[in-house]
């Protein structure tokens, strides 16, 4: 299990890919606060692009972990990063309310400690001795949590525990009321998030994987992914913010889907053996 | 007495929007050629075996269906509160998610044919014109009777879970069902009808899956012709009786005991299915005889 196969070489060295996903997704995460100084929460799409980033990254993350023969483990390297990452990004909330500003960078902290020590489980405990897994599940637990956050801030327009606990429903017209079962949280929506964004951190790599594999088809497929999923949070977001915000969000969702699908689909046919259309099988003319 | 009646009501129906969704579930992850199978198909080409098979590779069907019946209730969720009418609010959401589920199936496709290129399988545009289209039809009709079950749950079972939890829960169920029940007849009927019926997948034939038809070549069309039959139906089955079941027995039995009335007739039917299934399966090698020592090597290698 330990033999590495090397997926597609040369391109952006996973470290650079890692340092613009960080400070990228942490610098979207900020500037959704924003929204506090706005009369209304137009700063939210932000949140998305967030997740945009941490995708980037964590796809590259994900190419670097599978290249140890975990060929069927791909889906599930998606689903720990997110099992992880919600830990984190719930205690990050909660510490917000402490420490206001703190969220973003606390998510990476707590990912960090979370991501390390289950990674140590999986490598020393389990016995599965990847060189590269305490490393990688440390880096998919923050992605994780950052990935969380940013579509939480889409939805609800921030991701302090209070804004996310408690939702003022209107009842009898112009009285309102707070009410827990109508809040992000009592809505389950992170449940939503949690699936929205552990397939598409493990669909880009599973989806490209193969011996022509190209890292920017794999990238570009990465960020078409976040965006689609931004689509999702976005009108889902329409409960929570207002109604021009909402908009806001799902058209800078929709054109970076549009423009990264038609990007992806370009980049496919480059790399295809051929491109045909109502064409019957062409039978191999000899091995290679 | 009423609220029982009615309460047995509303599991048979859930029971029935159930085994509608497995049977819809199981046919479009055929026709998309998802899950387990779908190894062979990816293999063909390595194997020098050029296909015109759909290669729908998103993950393995129960998380897939997770986050369509998650989206899905997320979405009508949110709808209702903002007080769109619950029907309406389903729909949409149904075919929001499915929107997200053909746009997968797509790049599934483009990706890893492409990344094939060395073994000269070539990219089928007409293929993904013509079935991404029809498994996006089946997965809407797979996934609107499931998240219609979740809300009917809570709607007139009053169950305390949010429609988005029940989502994840019951989708991820869905896929699994259909997973373990119905890929068996697409993975070793059907890709393999050529080899001798029981003889298992040997290493050499490997990839060597089904790719002309009786006149022309196989499309992933006439899979889901082939499984409907069967398959589809025995996924519905096992789906609608997991959630007939497990209503049945909260409505009937949770008042007795303070809560583990319940939790026994659960026990209760985990023990009687496993009775039965060691009973078919002692039949069956009774009656199509033990295994012998060849197979059983193939079975193993």
């Amino acid at each position: 299990m330990t033999v590495q196969v090397t997926a597609s070489e040369g391109g952006i060295p996973h470290n650079t890919i890692m340092a613009v996903g960080l400070v990228g997704s942490l610098v979207c995460l900020y500037l959704t606060y924003a929204n506090q100084f706005l009369n209304a929460e137009y700063a939210a799409f932000f949140g998305g692009l967030a997740a945009v980033f941490a995708l980037l990254w964590g796809t590259d993350t994900i190419k670097h972990l599978c290249s140890y023969g975990i060929g069927t483990g791909v889906p599930s390297a998606g689903m720990i990063a997110f099992g992880t990452g919600v830990i984190a990004m719930l205690l990050a909330t909660k510490v917000e309310t402490v420490m206001p500003y703190s969220a973003p960078i606390a998510a990476v902290i707590f990912g960090a400690i979370v991501g390390a020590v289950s990674g140590w489980i999986a490598n020393s405990v389990l016995k599965m001795n990847i060189p590269v897994m305490v490393r990688s599940i440390t880096e998919m637990a923050i992605i994780g949590a950052i990935v969380l956050m940013g579509f939480t801030a889409v939805m609800a327009g921030g991701f302090s525990f209070d804004t996310l606990a408690v939702q003022e429903i209107a009842i009898l017209g112009p009285l309102t009321m707070p009410s827990y079962a109508g809040s992000l949280l009592g809505g389950c929506l992170l449940a939503v998030s949690f699936m929205l964004g552990s397939i598409a951190l493990q669909h880009p790599f599973n989806a490209c994987l193969g011996p022509g594999e190209q890292q920017d088809r794999t990238l570009m497929l990465a960020a078409e992914c976040g965006f689609l999923s931004m689509i999702v949070v976005a009108v889902i977001s329409f409960a929570f913010v207002a109604f021009a915000a909402a908009m806001l969000s799902l058209i800078i969702a929709v054109v970076g889907f549009v423009y990264t699908y038609i990007r992806f689909i370009e980049l496919s046919k480059r790399d295809a053996f051929a491109w045909l259309d109502a064409k019957p099988i062409l039978e191999p003319e000899g091995e290679d | 007495m009423e609220s029982v009646l009615f309460g047995i009501g509303v599991t048979a129906l859930a029971g029935a929007l159930a085994t509608i969704a497995g049977a819809a579930e199981d046919t479009e992850s055929n026709i998309g050629s998802q899950g387990d199978p779908n190894s062979q198909v990816q293999l063909a080409p390595q194997m020098g075996y050029i296909h015109r098979i759909y290669n729908k590779a998103v993950s393995g069907e129960p998380p897939a269906y997770g986050l369509w019946v998650t989206i899905s209730a997320g979405v009508a969720w949110a709808f209702m509160v903002t007080g769109m009418n619950p029907v309406l609010a389903l729909v949409i959401a149904s075919a929001l998610a499915i929107f997200v589920q053909g746009v997968y199936a797509t790049t599934a496709y483009l990706g890893r044919t492409a990344s094939l290129a060395k073994f000269e399988q070539p990219v089928y545009i007409d293929v993904i014109k013509s079935v991404t289209t029809v498994t996006m039809a089946h997965a809407f009709v797979a996934v609107f009777p499931a998240v219609s079950m979740c809300y009917l749950i809570i709607a007139a079972l009053n169950h305390p879970f949010p429609l988005a939890l029940l989502g994840i829960v019951w989708g991820i169920a869905l896929g699994a069902a259909g997973s373990a029940t119905g890929n068996p007849f697409y993975g070793k009927e059907r890709q393999y009808q050529s080899q001798k019926f029981g003889a298992g997948v040997p290493i050499s034939a490997s990839g060597n899956i089904v790719r002309y038809a009786e006149a022309g070549q196989r499309s992933s069309l006439d899979n889901g012709w082939f499984t409907a039959k069967l398959a589809g139906p025995a996924s519905g089955i096992c789906f609608g009786l997991i959630v007939f079941f497990e209503l049945w027995r909260t409505v009937l039995f949770e008042s007795a005991a303070a809560g583990w009335g319940a939790i026994i007739a659960g026990v209760v039917l985990i023990l009687i299915f496993m009775i039965i299934d060691r009973y078919i399966e002692v039949w069956a090698r009774k009656n199509y005889g033990p295994y012998k020592s060849e197979s059983a090597e193939e079975v193993s290698a």
